[in-house]
């Protein structure tokens, strides 16, 4: 078992690429997202008709972090205006008969980010005249500065980890059963579950660096925020990367080719992203909620978000440490079985 | 260690590969599987060593029935496709096959550094298999076969494209290790090797249709050529089939 284990470090350290998969691409990949979800400091631009509005409104619009375009003169109708003036991103405009009306482009981050502005302004306006329009929002957990990136991380954490080891583990294995050196081992005295073991613990090894990068890389890189024990992410982290092993060795055992492996991404794996946070679960009808738990990424990223986000300890997430370890179990025995059809013993 | 194969069929997807196979191969002898493409050597090996399930009948390895993961320590085996790990060195690919085996590190150095010598590849035993020539490929591939002094060696065409000179070499090798007792089953479809056998098996479609000592086979040929008995072999299945 160990000298399986030992040749697939071997191959992969050998390989190059390979390892640049494993260790550094999510690392890539979530400085990306975080680019792209991070706190935006746009300025969005807002066009008024200033003679129509109460000056108090104006002038607190203007003290708020926007560009505002005065268009009193101009006789187009709100529709046709932001279809001709691209730069602005929305047109507020005021009349006895409809209240305030907001036209915006199309709903879009920077649209988002005008809505914002207006209701700000609405508000502080209103407050100063009667203070009960005061609104507070607070949430339990994580504040409103949160970016979507420091709010959602955890989800893209587990994923990509999932994702680059299942595929790798995958692969290699489909590999080793097209080019016949599964056979050739299993004509060794060498044993099924032996097979099983020495690959898992092979790949598990670069699961396991793998994990434990990603996670110091986002709390101390991208500074996402960690409420609670960062060694209960890593350990979480770790489980889930050596279930996408077992996972893509079970995949493999369905596929009889490399680009057949690649035909269960989206089956297997795009599932995994339905269920594993970013959607919140208990809205879907039919309860297809429910087949998150089939899905080894549901438990590892709930997991996660209750350490990173609500801050709990292994009191919190022990259930889902043990679905995992039962989950990888499972599959072990089942990679065991299924290695039969290759020699009975 | 006496090999016994005993009325084996086998079928893939319904469609019959084997056809009653019975044969007895004594301890230390070489015998060859000879046949056409797609006669059926390759599936005979694979059912000797238990690769995959015989429909009916039995194979036994002495007293020990087929398939047994003790007697995998027993037999060297060498599949017709090389089956090696292009992405590591020739000596890593045999301290893989040999940590399979069991075989302790001190012990195993010494042996694969004997069974390079034995295939002539010592001078390349750190390069990496992806850049052996195909003859090289075999090569390893046979000495992956031998690294644990099997007491049987079960080898899928060990000589397609490997050069006379060196496939001499390999066979004087293959009668020293018979003159050490080990059983060597071949399989080749080159008629000329039969000669360097002591038993040849003659398959056709499947079907068993000459086991016997070459000396045997020679005379039974009419012109003392081994061809003829697959011609003629062909010709009797055509007017058997003509018959039904
Ligand atoms: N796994 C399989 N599934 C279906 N048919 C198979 C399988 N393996 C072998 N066969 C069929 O069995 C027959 C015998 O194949 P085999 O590989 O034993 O031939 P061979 O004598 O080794 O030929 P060659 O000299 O070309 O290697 C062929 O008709 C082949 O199509
Ligand atoms: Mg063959």
């Amino acid at each position: 078992m160990l000298s399986l284990a030992k040749r697939v470090i071997q191959q992969i350290i050998g390989d190059k690429r390979t390892l640049a998969l494993i260790i550094f691409a999510p690392l890539l990949l979530l400085t990306l997202l975080y680019f792209l979800l991070g706190n935006t400091t746009y300025t969005p631009t807002i066009a008024i008709k200033e003679n129509a509005l109460s000056p108090a409104f104006v002038s607190q619009l203007k003290s708020e972090d926007v560009k505002i375009v005065d268009i009193s003169s101009s006789n187009e109708n709100a529709n046709d205006y932001l279809k001709n003036h691209k730069d602005v991103d929305a047109v507020l405009e005021v009349s006895k008969l409809t209240g305030a009306n907001i036209t915006m482009f199309e709903s879009s981050v920077k649209s988002g980010k005008a809505m914002e502005v207006i209701q700000t302004a609405i508000q502080n306006t209103a407050k100063n005249i009667i203070p009960i329009a005061k609104v507070n929002i607070n949430y339990v957990y994580g504040n409103t500065n949160d970016s979507t990136f420091s709010s959602l991380g955890f989800v893209f954490l587990g994923i990509l980890s999932f994702f680059f080891v299942f595929i790798i583990s995958g692969m290699a294995l489909v590999r080793e059963r097209s080019s016949g050196t599964l056979e050739r081992l299993l004509m060794t005295p060498i044993r099924r579950r032996q097979v099983i073991l020495g690959y898992s613990v092979g790949y598990s090894v670069f699961a396991v660096i793998q994990a434990i990068l990603i996670v110091l890389y986002c709390i101390y890189v991208l500074k996402i925020h960690c409420e609670g024990n960062a060694l209960w992410v890593i350990l979480v982290m770790v489980l889930m990367a050596i279930s996408a092993v077992v996972f893509g060795a079970m995949i493999s055992i369905f596929s009889h080719s490399e680009f057949q492996v690649v035909q269960f991404i989206p089956i297997v794996l795009v599932p995994q992203i339905f269920f594993s946070g970013l959607i919140p679960l208990d809205t879907i009808p039919y309860y297809l909620g429910n087949l998150c738990y089939i899905t080894p990424v549901y438990y590892g990223c709930t997991a996660i978000k209750r350490v990173m986000v609500e801050g709990g300890g292994f009191c919190d997430i022990w259930m889902f440490i043990v679905a995992l370890l039962a989950y990888t179990f499972i599959l072990c025995v089942l990679n065991t079985l299924a290695l039969k059809k290759y020699r009975k013993l | 260690m006496e090999i016994k194969v005993e009325k084996v069929c086998k079928s893939f997807d319904k469609k019959p590969v084997i056809h009653d196979l019975t044969f007895t191969i004594d301890s230390g002898e070489i015998v060859c599987l000879l046949g056409p493409s797609g006669s059926g050597k390759t599936t005979t090996i694979r059912l000797l060593i238990g690769a995959i399930a015989a429909d009916s009948g039995t194979i036994c390895f002495g007293d020990i029935i087929v398939p047994n993961i003790k007697l995998l320590n027993k037999i060297g085996f060498m599949p017709q496709n090389d089956a090696l790990y292009d992405d590591l060195s020739g000596e890593d690919n045999l301290k893989f096959f040999a940590g399979l085996y069991g075989i302790k590190k001190d012990k195993s150095e010494k042996r694969i550094s004997e069974v390079l010598k034995l295939v002539e590849l010592t001078n390349d035993r750190k390069k990496y298999v992806r850049n052996y020539s195909g003859g090289m490929k075999k090569r390893l591939s046979l000495a992956a076969a031998l690294i644990h002094e099997p007491d049987v060696l079960l080898l899928d065409e060990p000589t397609s494209g490997i050069d006379p000179v060196l496939r001499r070499t390999i066979w004087d090798q293959f009668k020293n290790l018979k003159n050490q007792g080990t059983t060597i089953i071949v399989s080749t479809h080159v008629m000329d090797e039969v000669s360097e056998c002591d038993k040849a098996a003659l398959i056709y479609n499947g079907i068993l249709i000459h086991f016997d000592d070459i000396q045997q086979l020679f005379a039974k040929a009419e012109n003392g050529k081994v061809e003829e008995l697959f011609l003629k072999a062909a010709k009797e299945q055509e007017e058997g089939a003509a018959i039904c």
